[in-house]
């Protein structure tokens, strides 16, 4: 019996280890936050998205993994804005994922919401099941303009049309990490090894990436602070983004 | 971060073309047919396939003089970050930083050096090096010979550095006293009334991250202002950086900007009337007793007629404000007042920044962590170059121009066909002047006119150095090297301009031996580095070098910067006070105000050429690819303008026609228009898109700076009744109640 | 049971053998014209998009899903009739069923086939739909059984096999008699089309057994099929499609929706094959008794779906319903509502039932309704979800217009085939419901 229960627990969480050791989350200090953007040129500078073009963009064809939504509230002059940058949740319980038919999308053991291009057939259901809004389709084969195509990084694969894509917590550069960390003989990267582009740029520094299974990480103590709240909590989509309310003064 | 070394880099670069262009330079003219290896062949010792290498240099797309880091693999660059140990970028970047790679990359660089048979005709001819420096060389040297060397004009954009050294050098000994520069976006008023208020004109360091109270009279820090990425970052230290503090914002500008967004208060003062509300503040600040100084009485004098009523009625800020806001400036351990933007683009730019000055002094926080902290203007090894000139520079060209002075005009990195106002006739006067020598990656509206294109390298494929303005209160120097080999055949603009002293002959090439930019800049730091160092140090000036090179940067942390500042006195307030700005167009015919803003997209519409901007949607509309004309929505309701309406935006010094958006945080009154767009000629993502404020601004000046009041100007609008989609990403701009921005109402 | 008068056994191999036999010119004319405004209408259109992608139609991120699903509900909902009602009829034993369900039950088949299409129109890369399929690989990679699609995909090769299989399996007798008045090759490919049907009391006995039994299993799968196409929206939490309520307003609509499509292929059975004897008023009758019975129906789900929003109050709901009754599409919310829960009450009227160009008007008028109500569906609720940054808009394009104008070819290009292939009205059922047999008339 014993046995039995022991291969059954190792059948519900297969892996290397007992516990899985990440889960990448990342907090967002909106009172840091100016809405700049400069986030979203990095995401697209270091994922490859395209550019559409301006007829493109006016039939709202635009790829952008991290966007800036805005938000108004009270009339002139006592008007304030609100911004809000808004990308994959990398959601625990994440919609998108049951409803992929062919498994292009589904959930990894390091708690990403991943993005399998080359399996995707392009239903697009994942997108319509998101309440985020965080996905994005190739309606087309996007190319560059000769030579902008020299400046594609080389480690994010060009998407064909036809397949979703999303933001996939910059994969590549936890991959790179955790190559480090293998070579240093470590088991975990330290915190503050993996720093997805948006983090990187954001001049304000009102990103942060970690693993919040290493209570130790800023991350983790961030995620603690009395400001955090998810995006759409009623929906219960359990996100790994916590995002830090704004003070109002 | 990988390490890089010197000689690595070289060798790197030298498989291109760089070294060796230099030896080619220096030996046989400026023949130079780029001969591409394959580097993989016999690979450098930093090239290993699939292993990415960072080289650090200056972001050179606005003046703030970030350090960057750029990623290249396999010869390309891929990505540009922040230099971490930079001071002024510390890692971090803004969205035009990090588009520095479609200027590398961009389609519409010009490949080749040309020739133009008719000037602002897009027809141009391939021509060799060689022929085009010969060419030019020789009418440059007759002019010198004959003694009209002073018929040679060379106009620049914002140059500092080692750069502007060579280009003084080069006029200098061909006995040309006019090089100057002119940049739309260089604070010449801040310049002129830091010089009033402080007694110097260096830029100061504005300590926003330590302060607590941060008062801003139009200066958008966030987007656009001096140094948007360092004072962003100071941003976030100032809300969140310290435990239990969190630092307060005002804003005071007649249409939110994104650090009026980022604010806690925004305050749409009367257009022009900033330095008054200023001075009301300083009255409160006087009167209530928080200045103790002993020159107390004199300030109270001078500040008298400033009673918070009379400053209300005048500003429509009501007595309240002024007073609850001087009262929290007063109290607060670190306030700061900074002016910028609209406030210093009035006909009283200085007098209002001088006034805002004044607060900074009387809340007694110059000097001091989180207030105004002088720099020094002497840093090592570089100078922070010649100050660029305003308008009033810009003018005396145009007058020599049109009087047929000016026989040579060499035009480089500025683009005043589109950044000056249309009144001020730049193009028209270009016509008068037999040569023009334009200096440029891009084909622009300046470029357009000249008669010989000499193409240069962009900065990632250049050498220089770079002392950064403002400064961050120590002496710092970055410098900048080539990351990739360059592209095609073109030459990195000091290349040119040795080459052509060479081709000039006479002393020219005596006194500027150098055989390339590089040479030069390493000589000038060997000899400053020689000077400053010899005593007690043993550290060989290679290993300096190299570490230099390596990091990007040069600084002494801790080094006595500029000294306590010398405090503005009443009587110069009282002398300068000009409270409310003159606007060009009377009110009856001409009802609103023009209120044309930067972006920190395209900012004086130099980054209107790279694809991702273009792509970025605008942060405070979310519009992409063209120009808008922003209405308050009472005012749009009123004349029944609604989002997409093509208006009509006449002012005595011309139209333009724009659709218009519908903008909430806006003042009555005001119409805005972006900056940026409306390139008739700028490559194939800019040219014939959207519209340039600029041009119809009027040529008012703020008489003690010389700059452009380029928000004086007054416009009327009328409907056109044609529509125009505006292109943007947002749907819905209200939360609907949903909890988006955080559980509570939504806005806390 | 029949208009004008009974015929005989042989009048009825005759009257519906000859349909098959005999071809005009102007059967030809009328294929040729469907097979080419399918090609130019639906597949010239489709191939250019697999060129250039699926954004040669009007979708965008705001509503990723198009007129190509609309369409695909819609054509589900129009099989939903032939096989299920002739299975339910066959079971409840309604003598009127016999002289229609084989038609119906060939339009099931082909608006399961055009449905299929619209599926390989929609996806982004066509080429790799076999992926959605469990077929074992290399990679020991299956299908995600958790997504509706997967359930679909099931649902939808289920219904159409058994559904292929209930209508062969009716037709066996039929064929022997084409085999039995042909000769040639065509006897030739009916005798294998006929499985050597001879007619025997055991073939007959087999027959009827096997039959009933398909008839009982092929019920629950057709309400099946509905209900799942119904999840892969309910499934999801999207304000407008997250309702309890689909899965039998679905079905319900489905039912509606073919039945309506029956009435339309019986007049144009009588009207150009000439089956005035053997589709009667009766049919008409009956039909229309149902449509009304349906359209309360499915006007009660309708009336429930509005009230469950309202009630659950929640911001997404109400911003979707608000959109839906006075929003752009707003005039297509009730031009649906007059045609599937208002004309349909004309019905009551006997004698607008027992009029054919009325009936044909108004069941017409239903399935446009239909079609405009799945268009809003996924046209109305998908654009603005849950961020109102991000609310867009939607429009069909060009292609996406044509596409579905030719699809409406494609199915009746098949449905012309199908009557050259298979006799349109059962021989041997037909003759079970005539009179006993009087010799020598
Ligand atoms: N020099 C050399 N070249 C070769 C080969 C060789 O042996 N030597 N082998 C060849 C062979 S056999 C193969 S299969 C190919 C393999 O070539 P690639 O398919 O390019 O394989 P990888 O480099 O392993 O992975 C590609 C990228 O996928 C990212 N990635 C990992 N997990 C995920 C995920 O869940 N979602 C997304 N979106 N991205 C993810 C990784 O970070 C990486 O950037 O290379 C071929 N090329
Ligand atoms: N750690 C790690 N493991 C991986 C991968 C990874 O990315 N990382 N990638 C995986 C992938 S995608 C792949 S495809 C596999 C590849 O795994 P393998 O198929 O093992 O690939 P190789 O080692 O490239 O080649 C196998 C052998 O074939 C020999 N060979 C070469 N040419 C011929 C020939 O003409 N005839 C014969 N008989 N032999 C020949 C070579 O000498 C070599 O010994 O590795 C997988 N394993
Ligand atoms: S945010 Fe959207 S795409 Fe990302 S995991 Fe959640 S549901 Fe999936
Ligand atoms: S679009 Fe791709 S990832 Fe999304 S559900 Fe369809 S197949 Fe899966
Ligand atoms: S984490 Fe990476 S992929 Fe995701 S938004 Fe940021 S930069 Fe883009
Ligand atoms: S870069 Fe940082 S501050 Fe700028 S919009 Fe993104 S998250 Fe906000
Ligand atoms: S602020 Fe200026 S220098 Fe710094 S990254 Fe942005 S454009 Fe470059």
């Amino acid at each position: 019996m014993s046995t039995f229960v022991e291969k059954l627990r190792q059948y519900s969480k297969p892996g290397y280890y007992d516990e899985f050791d990440y889960h990448w989350t990342m907090t967002i200090d909106l009172d840091r936050c100016t809405g700049c953007e400069a986030c979203v040129v990095a995401c697209q500078a270091e994922n490859n998205l395209p550019i559409v073009g301006e007829e493109r963009f006016a039939q709202s064809r635009e790829i952008k993994w991290i966007r800036i939504e805005r938000y108004w509230e009270g009339e002139y002059p006592n008007i304030k804005m609100g911004f809000i940058p808004m990308l994959c949740q990398h959601c625990d319980d994440a919609p998108c994922e049951t409803a992929c038919p062919v498994y292009a999308t589904y959930h990894n053991q390091d708690g990403l919401n991943t993005q399998i291009y080359n399996r995707c057939i392009g239903t697009r259901t994942c997108a319509v099941y998101c309440p985020y809004e965080v996905r994005y389709f190739n309606w087309f084969t996007y190319t560059w303009d000769e030579p902008l195509e020299q400046q594609l990084n080389p480690d994010v694969s060009v998407r064909e049309k036809g397949v979703m894509e999303k933001c996939t917590f910059c994969i590549q550069r936890i991959r790179i990490a955790k190559d480090n960390a293998k070579d240093d003989d470590r088991r975990r990267v330290r915190d503050g090894e993996v720093v997805p582009a948006c983090v990187q740029s954001c001049p304000t520094e009102a990103m942060l990436f970690g693993n919040s299974k290493d209570p130790e990480a800023k991350v983790s103590k961030m995620m603690k602070n009395t400001r955090g709240y998810t995006v759409l909590k009623d929906l219960n989509t359990t996100p790994s983004i916590v995002y830090l309310k704004k003070v109002h003064a | 971060m990988s390490k890089i070394s010197r000689r690595d880099l070289l060798q790197y670069i030298g498989a291109g073309g760089i070294g060796v262009a230099g030896g080619v330079l220096y030996g046989e003219g400026v023949q130079r047919k780029v001969e591409l290896l394959i580097p993989q062949v016999i690979p450098p010792e930093d090239y290993s396939p699939g292993v990415a290498t960072w080289y650090n240099t200056v972001c050179n797309q606005c003046s703030a003089g970030c350090g960057i880091s750029v990623r290249i693999r396999e010869g390309k660059a891929k990505k540009i970050e922040g230099n971490p140990v930079h001071p002024v970028s510390r890692g971090r970047l803004c969205a035009r930083g990090q588009a520095g790679l479609n200027v590398l990359y961009n389609p519409d660089r010009i490949r080749t050096p040309l020739q133009r048979a008719d000037r602002g005709s897009e027809n141009t001819a391939e021509i060799s090096w060689d022929d085009a420096l010969t060419t030019i060389g020789s009418r440059i040297g007759r002019l010198k010979i004959e003694g009209n060397a002073g018929r040679i004009r060379l106009l620049t954009g914002r140059t500092r550095g080692h750069l502007d050294e060579l280009f003084a050098q080069f006029m200098n000994l061909l006995g040309s006293e006019h090089y100057q520069q002119y940049d739309f976006t260089y604070p010449s008023a801040l310049a002129a009334a830091n010089k009033t208020s402080f007694g110097t004109d260096v830029l100061p360091y504005y300590d926003i991250e330590n302060a607590d109270f941060l008062l801003s009279f139009g200066a958008d820090y966030l987007g656009t202002w001096l140094s948007p990425v360092h004072y962003s970052r100071a941003y976030g230290n100032l809300r969140q950086g310290r435990q239990g503090q969190r630092g307060k914002t005002v804003q005071v500008e007649p249409r939110m900007s994104l650090s009026g967004a980022a604010a806690d208060e925004w305050i749409a003062a009367r257009p022009g009337t900033e330095g008054l509300l200023a001075l009301g503040i300083a009255h409160v600040l006087v009167s209530s007793g928080s200045y103790t100084g002993n020159d107390r009485d004199e300030w109270s004098s001078a500040l008298q007629a400033y009673s918070p009523s009379m400053v209300s009625a005048e500003t429509e800020v009501s007595e309240d404000t002024i007073v609850r806001i001087a009262e929290e400036f007063g109290a607060s351990t670190a306030s700061l007042a900074i002016a910028g933007g609209a406030t210093a683009a009035g006909t009283n730019a200085v007098a209002s920044i001088v006034a805002v000055n004044a607060l900074n002094h009387l809340a007694g926080n110059l000097g001091k962590p989180g207030g105004v902290i002088l720099n020094s203007a002497q840093t090592f090894p570089a100078a922070a170059g010649s100050s660029p000139a305003g308008l009033q520079g810009a003018l005396d060209l145009v007058a020599a121009m049109q009087a047929g002075d000016v026989e040579v005009l060499l035009v480089h990195d500025t683009n005043p066909v589109f950044s000056l106002p249309d009144n001020v006739g730049f193009r028209q006067a270009m016509e008068n002047v037999p040569l023009i020598i334009a200096l440029s990656s891009f084909h622009d509206e300046t470029t357009v006119m000249a008669d010989f294109i000499l193409p240069t390298n962009t900065y990632l494929e250049s050498w220089g150095d770079d002392v950064p303005d403002p400064g961050v209160g120590f002496p710092v120097t970055s410098l900048s090297q080539p990351v990739v080999a360059p592209l095609y055949d073109t030459l990195p603009v000091g290349d040119i301009i040795l080459s052509l002293a060479r081709q000039i002959g006479g002393e020219l090439p005596i006194h500027m031996p150098w055989a390339s930019m590089e040479e030069f800049i390493k000589d000038r730091w060997r000899e400053e580095f020689d000077e400053r160092m010899s005593e007690g140090q043993d550290q060989n000036f290679e290993a300096f070098w190299q570490a230099v090179l390596e990091a990007g940067v040069w600084g002494q942390p801790g080094a006595a910067a500029g000294g306590q500042p010398e405090s503005s006195s009443s009587p110069t307030i009282a002398a300068i006070a000009d409270p409310v700005s003159k606007f060009a167009g009377d009110e009856t015919d001409y009802p609103f105000v023009l209120h044309p803003y930067l972006t920190a997209t395209f900012l004086d519409g130099r980054g209107a050429n790279l694809p991702w901007l273009q792509e970025l949607p605008d942060p405070m509309t979310s519009v992409v690819y063209g120009s808008w004309a922003e209405l308050n929505p009472v005012t749009a309701d009123e004349l029944g303008i609604e989002e997409g309406d093509v208006l009509e935006i006449e002012s005595p010094a011309g139209s333009i026609r724009v659709p218009a958006f519908i903008f909430p945080a806006i003042r009555p009154g005001v119409v805005a228009v972006p900056i940026g767009q409306g390139h008739t000629s700028y490559g194939r993502y800019a040219s014939d898109r959207g519209v340039n404020p600029i041009h119809i601004v009027a040529t008012l000046m703020d008489k003690q700076s010389g700059d452009l009041a380029w928000a004086a100007t007054r416009v009327k609008i009328t409907n056109t009744g044609e529509r125009l989609r505006i292109v943007k990403t947002d749907g819905v701009t209200r939360t609907l109640g949903r909890q988006i921005l955080g559980p509570g109402n939504d806005h806390g | 049971m029949f208009d004008h008068g009974q015929p005989s056994y042989a009048e009825v191999n005759k009257d519906i053998l000859s349909t098959m036999l005999e071809t005009g010119p102007k059967y030809w004319m009328l294929l040729g014209m469907t097979m080419s405004v399918a090609g130019i209408c639906f597949f010239m259109p489709w191939i250019y998009q697999l060129f250039v992608g699926v954004g040669a139609a009007g979708m965008n991120h705001n509503a990723v899903w198009g007129s190509y699903l609309s369409n695909f509900i819609f054509w589900i909902g129009l099989s939903h009739s032939g096989t299920l009602l002739s299975a339910v009829l066959h079971i409840t034993n309604s003598p009127w069923r016999k002289s229609i369900y084989r038609s119906a039950e060939a339009m099931t088949l082909f608006s399961l086939m055009t449905a299929a299409l619209f599926v390989m129109v929609h996806v982004g890369r066509v080429w790799f739909v076999h992926w959605s399929f469990p077929i074992p690989n290399e990679m020991g990679l299956w299908p995600n059984f958790r997504s509706p699609l997967m359930f679909d995909v099931m649902a939808i090769t289920t219904y159409l096999t058994a559904s292929s299989i209930f209508i062969y399996m009716g037709s066996v007798p039929d064929f022997a008699a084409v085999r039995d008045a042909s000769t040639g090759l065509r006897r030739r490919l009916y005798t294998i089309f006929s499985f050597g049907w001879r007619g025997t009391a055991r073939e007959w006995h087999t027959l009827g057994w096997a039959y009933t039994f398909f008839a009982v299993f092929v019920i629950p799968l057709a309400v099946s099929v509905h209900s799942i196409v119904s999840w892969d929206f309910a499934l999801s939490a999207v304000p407008g499609f997250h309702h309890t309520i689909f899965a039998p307003y679905f079905v319900c609509g489905a039912i509606y929706s073919g039945t309506a499509g029956i009435v339309t292929v019986m007049y144009c059975l009588r009207k150009f094959l000439g089956f005035e004897r053997y589709i009667g008023q009766v049919h008409l009758d009956s039909l229309g008794k149902l449509l009304i019975t349906l359209s309360l129906i499915w006007s009660y789900i309708n009336i429930l779906e509005l009230f469950t929003t309202w009630f659950g109050g929640t911001s997404y709901e109400l911003e979707a319903l608000s959109f839906r009754l006075t929003g752009f599409y707003a005039p297509l919310y009730w031009e649906m509502l007059i045609f599937c829960a208002f004309v349909p009450l004309l019905m009551l009227f006997k004698k607008i039932r027992l009029s054919w160009n009325k009936m044909l008007l108004i069941s017409v008028l239903i399935n446009i309704g239909m079609l405009t109500e799945r268009f809003i569906i996924v046209a109305t609720s998908q654009p603005r979800k849950f961020l109102p940054g991000a609310f867009g808009f939607y429009v069909p394009s060009w292609i996406e217009i044509s596409i579905s104008v030719g699809s409406f070819a494609i199915f009746v290009t098949l449905f012309l085939i199908f009557i050259k292939w298979v006799p349109a009205i059962s021989i041997y059922e037909v003759k079970e419901t005539l009179k006993p047999l009087r010799r020598n008339v």
